[in-house]
């Protein structure tokens, strides 16, 4: 198991980082915060997809004229290089709502938030 | 007591995920099946079947095209939705106060720094984004280079330089010119070959092919670049 982990740890990395990210959305109180730790995670999803693509000794799949084999796989680089911009995307229309939230009640901490309703 | 639950519930997601790490082929490993299936199907033909030398555009913009095609969809959704949210409350502000915001005073050395490098970088920007087919990069990464230098040159110049650009009457056309682009070509490539987004293979039409993706990336290049642009404005002036 620890063997088998230690060849795979370009992957753990990944999910300790997604821990991190999972432990700021729950136990901080910061709207931001909580969105930041939500960026967190989904760097560390999209590091470990990109992980899955490498090869031993690979070059970039870019097939110029001095292109060698084994080549790194494209598909997880190209599935990851559009989920980067949909976390663009969801991280924006986060921010826009946190800044709604704080003119419409002054606060953006949760449990004040909580406290209002 | 809630820091230590926490911790348990952090634990107890570990565990799954540290057993099934534990049980993938080992990193690196050339006959995991992400090496085997479509990606060696498209190492292989790239070259010959998308005409461009980067295979990764190739896969974003010719073999899933259409997923693309969605997901530039949703970046510019995710503008008209923030807009969405935001519009209100600025109509309100600016309907009750005139402008009373000035741009805070900067330092000298970021000023002539930002003024130096700022054409260098939309060059690199313009080279990322022409160039995405043959060497690594792309219309989404010039298009985040282009306008990370938009908000750099709001915040070190205040928002009033960048503001002609965002209130001029092509704007909205630069906004939308992901998915216009996307939808325009891919009309093309089905007068050309009868399906949507297809991309021409006859020697003869070679040039339609390229045109067709240099326009693609230029599309999301700049539309990309306008929509963080006016992302930033947005929220920079609440």
């Amino acid at each position: 198991m620890l063997a088998a982990l230690w060849n795979n740890v370009d992957y753990v990395a990944s999910v300790v980082l997604f821990l991190i990210g999972l432990y700021i959305i729950i136990a901080k109180n910061n709207l931001i915060k909580k969105f930041l730790g939500l960026n967190i995670m989904e760097t560390a999803i999209f590091s470990f997809i990109v992980a899955l693509g490498v090869i031993d000794r690979g070059t970039p799949p870019v097939m110029g004229p001095d292109a060698q084999p084994p080549y790194t796989s494209p598909v997880p680089q190209a599935l990851i290089l559009t989920g980067i911009v949909v976390a663009v995307s969801t991280t924006a229309l986060a921010l826009s709502l946190v800044i709604r939230i704080y003119q419409q009640r002054g606060t953006i901490e949760a449990d004040e938030l909580r406290e209002m309703e | 007591m809630k820091k230590a639950l926490v911790i348990a519930l952090l634990i107890i997601a570990a565990i799954p995920l540290l057993i099934g790490v534990a049980a993938l082929p080992p990193h690196g490993d050339a006959d995991t099946p992400v090496q085997t299936h479509v990606s060696a199907r498209y190492l292989e033909k790239g070259v010959e079947e998308a005409r461009t030398v980067n295979i990764v555009t190739a896969v974003i913009l010719n073999y899933r095209g259409i997923d693309t095609n969605g997901e530039v969809t949703v970046i510019f959704t995710a503008l008209a939705a923030s807009f969405a949210v935001l519009l209100p409350a600025a109509m309100a502000r600016r309907a009750a106060s005139a402008e009373s915001d000035e741009a805070p005073p900067v330092s000298m050395v970021v000023l002539f720094v930002t003024r130096l490098l700022a054409p260098f970088i939309a060059l690199f920007a313009l080279y990322v984004m022409l160039h995405g087919h043959s060497s690594p990069g792309g219309g989404f990464q010039g298009g985040a280079i282009l306008g990370g230098l938009f908000v750099a040159l709001s915040i070190v110049l205040g928002a009033e330089k960048v503001e002609p650009l965002l209130k001029s009457p092509f704007a909205p056309w630069l906004r939308i010119a992901a998915p216009l682009a996307f939808v325009a070509m891919g009309v093309f490539g089905a007068l050309l070959t009868g399906f949507y987004l297809g991309f021409p293979q006859q020697e003869a039409l070679r040039w339609a092919s390229e045109a067709m993706v240099l326009i693609i990336e230029i599309g999301i290049g700049v539309g990309g670049a306008m929509i963080f642009a006016t992302l930033f404005a947005e929220m920079e002036a609440q």
